[in-house]
Order: structure tokens, then C-alpha cells, then sequence
């Protein structure tokens, strides 16, 4: 399988992991001896339908859970080997996540949100709020700060999701369908975010989706189906039965050029 | 850090309600237990507390002011001869039995005969000026004002203790006995009623904190007699002990107290539990982020902190308007600050216990659910 088309060396890979899960008398497998490497400073994405395995793939890559199987490697760290307390360290401080649900504490305000999870990085509070309002500028919410989840929108709230797992600066960010619960606009906002992460951040951004306008978007795509890759290709060079779709995206993006220089305008 | 315990709590504190409620009743059912548990076996030991002596002297091995013998007389002589010593004087006890014109058969009761002058010792707390004056009439007594209806009198009244007439002049507060009725008379009146011995000498110090130092020197003169000498606090100790001990009434309680506590336990740490499953999405995704279990459990724990106050300050104030009352009915209630500090302690000590088994609920804040 050709991985990786540039001189970039690997920041995710995976080994030949297999998972299965048991359900009842009935064992399902999930992933079976997938390998895969995911580079740095692009977005990623897998795509596939319900079920054929790419949540569990995107959460056995972020060390969320073990391979039953194969090795799960971030840079030179063998995650399916680590302990759990090593798992909790290197998420600490490697890692964002983005879920589909937004999970947001009712109590408090947005930029409370995003202190929360600082605080455990040993940050110091004035460090934490300025990270935290950094954060929330950068998602366009710097006028949002004292408001709570339940004073904001879906896509607001997404967006305070994204900020929370920005302000960390992570390394690996990971996010689980993160445009399926919100509108055209709001989802759009949240695509440019994740692609600015990566390209400005140097972020290693594994996105899992079956939301077209993702898929347009993403500098890679990887389609699963059955707990395989059956496709593996860069917006730079799409299969044949993608280029209508990746014409329109091209001819689309110059009108977005403006858009994308403040994705949240 | 963010204070995410103390400000769900206020942000959402109608999910904690019940789990404060149940830390406060379960307060109020200790509190009123211990209250219970101290004014009822307290007034066993009324006839010590209710007198200023410092020293009392009995005859050997009493386990309690009401199970006394007779001591020899003479051993007035004996304790007025040391130095310390300022006052001494003797005590009557008989156990009699009560009728009256409305009284329904017999009741037990339990005759003091004290001094009745002035300055007498006994009951000196309770028996002002004026009601020690009356009880030098012949044939006086004074009880309690809640032990009237059951003695069948009221105040100016004639009854009869095992057929000798006595005169009821005057009712005061604070005289309850535990398994009978308390009855004061003089000394004079107390022979009339057939005490055949004094029962109990009780001696007064220049100095109260030389009541060890007099106890060790007086103790132990066999030539007045069988006896035995106990500071005031002992002698009352002793006697409470006795009757919380010795008659398994203060294992009931502390078998009562440990149901309030496992129960309030189990409700709590239910109430608690309910809430931490409702955020277990929100716990999930901050482990995620890298919060350790630890760091959650932290705040589950700072959240079972803040219940425990809230649930004592509801169970404080319900349970000091229940005492209020309770003195009010003529219950009797005691506390003292040992006991207030126990129910403290135990009140937060359920509350962290229920935090620590509302732990379990983190189970259910894997981060892998997040992503089905």
C-alpha cells in the first residue's frame, strides 16, 4: 500500500491491528490486520459506512483503546504497549480530541471549558485563561467567553469543543464525526478549522466522517469498508470516480479563498 | 484549577438534593439519637450532675447512684478531717412506692433526703433558695413537673409514700429519672419515709482540682467501714456506663447508629452515583483529554465534600430546632461538645464514604464510548 507520497516520515502507524468485539454468543471483527500511516501536518480522513470499523480505528490510533492484536506506534512510542497511565500521560500532553457530541460541562463558561483540561497540564491559571481565549478567538468565539453550553448554539458549542482540544497545542488531533450534528455554515467553519490546524499547526489531524464536505477538503482520504482500506488517495490525485466531485471542490475554492484566509468569517 | 466540583454543584443544584437531604437526615437521625441516648441515661446520674460537690462517698462497687447501700456515719467524721475538705453532708435514699388520691395503683419511686438548709450541697443547681426553704416543712417533697400526671398530683396535693403522707410544694424542671420517679425531701422527712442509713456522704473542696490528691488520702481507712470514694464526673460516668453498658441499651444505640450510618450510605452514595453517571460523557471526554481517573475522583470526592456540609448545615439547623422543642416537652435531651464533634465527624465521614462508592460510577466515563 503506498502510504505516504512526500518525504514525511510517519506520526501514526499502525501495524497489522485486528479488533474484535463480542457481542452475546456472537464475536465480530472489526479490524482485521490493518496497517496504515498517518503523516504530520495534514488532514486525514477516513470515510466509510456505519459500521466498517472507523471509530474503532480512530480511537485504537489516539490510544483510547488496545489493538486486540498489532502494534499502534505515535512517533517512536508503541501505544497498544503502553499502561494506562502512560496512555493518560501521552494524551495529556500529545493529544486533542473532537466527539460528536460536544460534551461540554453545563456549569461552566466556555473559557472554563478549556481551562479545565489545562489546569492538568500543570499550567499555571493566568497561563490557562490566556491559552483558553486564544483558543476561543481563534474558533471565533472570542465574544463568547462567559457564555455556557446552554447560551450557545450547536455549532458554537463544537466550535468551544474544537477550542478546548486546540488551546492544548496538540500534536495528534483527533476528531469523531465532528460536522454530523451541525448546519451547512457551522459544519464548513469547523472543516477550515481542522484544516488550518494541520497546515498552520503542523498537526497531525485524523478526522473520522462520512460528511461529503469533509471529504473535499481533506488533504487524504482513506475509505474503509468491512474493517479494511479499500482506498487510499490525496486530493492531489483522485481516483476517477472522485474527480467530479474534487473539479467542483477546485472550482469552488477559489470563491472560498477568502473564507479560508479567516475560516470563521 | 477550575473548581468544577463546587460549581456544578451550584450551577446544577437540584441534581445534589437528594443526596443532601439524605446526608442531612441521616445528621439529624445521629444527632437526636446521641441527644436522646445523653438526656436519657444522663439522668441516671441527675442526683451527681445536679450537685456541686466535688467528692462522693458510697459504699464499695456501686455501679450507679440508684443501686447505693448504706455507709457507716461516722465516715462524715472521717472525711471532715482532712484540710481540703470544706463541707460534708449525707444523702438518704429510699425506694418507695406512690399513691395518690388519682394516681392509678403504685408508682415507683425514688426518695432523695438531702440537706435543705441554705447552704446545702445537693441539688444545689437545680433547688434555688426559696424551694430548699419548703422542703424543711415536715413531710415536703418536690419532683419533677413532667412526673406530675403519672404521680396522679399537682402542686399543693397530699399523697402517700408506702402509706406515710408527704405534701407536694413545688415542681421543677429537670428531675427525670430513668425506670422510676424522682422524689426530694429533707433529711428529716427522708427518716419519716424510713431511711434506716445514709447512703452517700458528699464533700466540698477549698480547691476542686485537689479532688484526686483528697480522694488517694482518704481512701481506703477500714476503720469507718466499708466504702469508696469517686470524683463527682466518675461517680456520673459510672453510673451512665452502667446503664448503657451493663443493660445492653448502649449497644441497641450503637447498632441503631451504625443502621443511620450504612443507610444514609447507601442513599447517598445512590443520590451520588446518579449524578456522576449523568456526566460520565462530560468525564469521558476529559480523560480523554488526558485527566487522569485519579483527577476525576478528586472531584467526585470534593463533590461528596460540599454534600457533606451542605447536608450538616440542613441537619444542624433541623436538629437544633428538634432539641429546642424537645426541651420545650420536657424530653430528655443532652450534648455535650465530645458528642457534637462525633456527629460532625461521623456526619462527613458518610459523605466521603458515599463519595468513595460514588467512584464506581467513573466506570462508565471510558473515552472509548465516546466514539460509537
Amino acid at each position: 500500500m503506498s502510504l505516504h507520497s512526500e518525504n514525511k516520515k510517519p506520526s501514526l502507524i499502525a501495524d497489522k491491528i485486528s479488533k474484535s468485539f463480542t457481542s452475546g454468543l456472537i464475536q465480530i471483527q472489526i479490524l482485521s490486520e490493518l496497517s496504515i500511516a498517518i503523516l504530520p501536518a495534514e488532514l486525514t480522513l477516513i470515510s466509510g459506512p456505519s459500521g466498517c470499523g472507523k471509530s474503532t480505528l480512530l480511537s485504537i490510533l489516539s490510544g483510547l483503546q488496545s489493538p486486540d492484536s498489532g502494534t499502534t506506534w505515535a512517533e517512536d512510542k508503541a501505544l497498544s504497549r503502553a499502561s494506562k497511565r502512560e496512555l493518560e500521560r501521552f494524551r495529556l500532553y500529545h493529544t486533542g480530541f473532537i466527539f460528536q457530541g460536544f460534551n461540554l460541562f453545563p456549569a461552566l463558561t466556555a473559557s472554563e471549558q478549556i481551562e479545565l483540561p489545562l489546569s492538568y497540564l500543570g499550567l499555571g491559571k493566568a497561563e490557562c485563561r490566556k491559552r483558553a481565549v486564544e483558543a476561543l478567538h481563534e474558533v471565533g468565539l472570542g465574544h463568547r467567553i462567559q457564555q455556557r453550553p446552554a447560551e450557545l448554539s450547536g455549532g458554537e458549542k463544537q466550535r468551544v469543543a474544537i477550542a478546548r482540544a486546540l488551546a492544548k497545542r496538540p500534536q495528534y488531533l483527533f476528531a469523531d464525526e465532528p460536522t454530523s450534528a451541525l448546519d451547512a455554515a457551522s459544519g464548513q467553519t469547523v472543516i477550515n478549522i481542522l484544516r488550518q490546524i494541520a497546515h498552520q499547526h503542523g498537526s497531525t489531524v485524523l478526522c473520522v466522517s462520512h460528511d461529503h464536505r469533509l471529504i473535499q477538503h481533506a488533504d487524504r482520504v482513506l475509505e474503509m469498508e468491512d474493517g479494511m482500506i479499500h482506498h487510499d488517495w490525496r486530493a492531489t490525485n483522485p481516483p476517477p470516480d472522485h474527480q467530479a466531485t474534487h473539479s467542483h471542490f477546485l472550482a469552488q475554492q477559489g470563491a472560498a479563498e477568502t473564507r479560508r484566509q479567516d475560516p470563521l468569517a | 484549577m477550575v473548581a468544577l466540583a463546587r460549581k456544578t454543584l451550584f450551577r446544577e443544584w437540584s441534581r445534589f438534593v437528594p443526596a443532601i437531604l439524605a446526608i442531612g437526615f441521616a445528621g439529624v437521625l445521629l444527632i437526636m439519637q446521641a441527644a436522646l441516648v445523653l438526656g436519657i441515661f444522663g439522668s441516671a446520674a441527675i442526683y451527681v450532675d445536679a450537685t456541686s460537690a466535688e467528692i462522693w462517698a458510697g459504699y464499695p462497687g456501686t455501679q450507679s447512684v440508684s443501686l447505693g447501700r448504706p455507709v457507716q456515719r461516722d465516715l462524715e467524721m472521717w472525711l471532715r478531717m482532712d484540710p481540703e475538705v470544706t463541707a460534708v453532708e449525707p444523702m438518704y435514699w429510699v425506694d418507695g412506692d406512690w399513691r395518690s388520691e388519682n394516681s392509678r395503683g403504685g408508682v415507683s419511686v425514688y426518695v432523695t433526703g438531702v440537706n435543705a438548709d441554705k447552704h446545702g450541697l445537693m441539688y444545689d443547681k437545680i433547688l434555688p433558695e426559696h424551694l430548699r426553704r419548703q422542703l424543711l416543712e415536715p413531710n415536703a417533697v418536690i419532683v419533677d413537673r413532667s412526673d406530675l400526671d403519672s404521680l396522679g398530683v399537682s402542686v399543693g396535693d397530699d399523697a402517700w409514700i408506702d402509706g406515710k403522707r408527704v405534701h407536694v410544694v413545688a415542681a421543677i424542671q429537670g428531675l427525670r429519672a430513668l425506670g422510676g420517679v424522682n422524689v426530694i425531701t429533707s433529711l428529716q422527712t427522708a427518716h419519716i419515709l424510713g431511711a434506716t442509713g445514709v447512703t452517700y456522704f458528699v464533700a466540698k473542696l477549698k480547691d476542686p482540682t485537689q479532688t484526686q490528691a483528697v480522694i488517694q488520702r482518704m481512701s481506703g481507712q477500714a476503720t469507718f467501714g466499708r466504702y469508696e470514694l469517686w470524683s463527682a464526673s466518675d461517680f456520673a460516668w459510672r453510673s451512665q456506663q452502667y446503664w448503657m453498658m451493663d443493660t445492653g441499651a448502649g449497644a441497641a444505640v450503637l447498632f441503631l447508629a451504625a443502621i443511620v450510618f450504612v443507610v444514609g450510605a447507601v442513599i447517598t452514595s445512590q443520590s451520588l452515583t446518579a449524578v456522576v453517571i449523568a456526566s460520565s460523557r462530560e468525564y469521558a471526554t476529559l480523560n480523554a483529554l488526558g485527566a487522569g481517573m485519579n483527577a476525576l475522583r478528586r472531584v467526585v470526592l470534593s463533590q461528596a465534600v460540599w454534600i457533606g456540609s451542605f447536608g450538616m448545615v440542613l441537619g444542624g439547623i433541623i436538629s437544633t430546632a428538634l432539641l429546642i422543642a424537645a426541651k420545650e416537652c420536657d424530653v430528655p435531651i443532652g450534648m455535650t461538645p465530645m458528642v457534637a464533634v462525633i456527629c460532625v465527624v461521623l456526619i462527613f465521614g458518610l459523605a466521603i464514604v458515599s463519595g468513595f462508592i460514588a467512584m464506581a460510577g467513573l466506570l462508565r466515563a471510558d473515552p472509548a464510548i465516546l466514539m460509537r
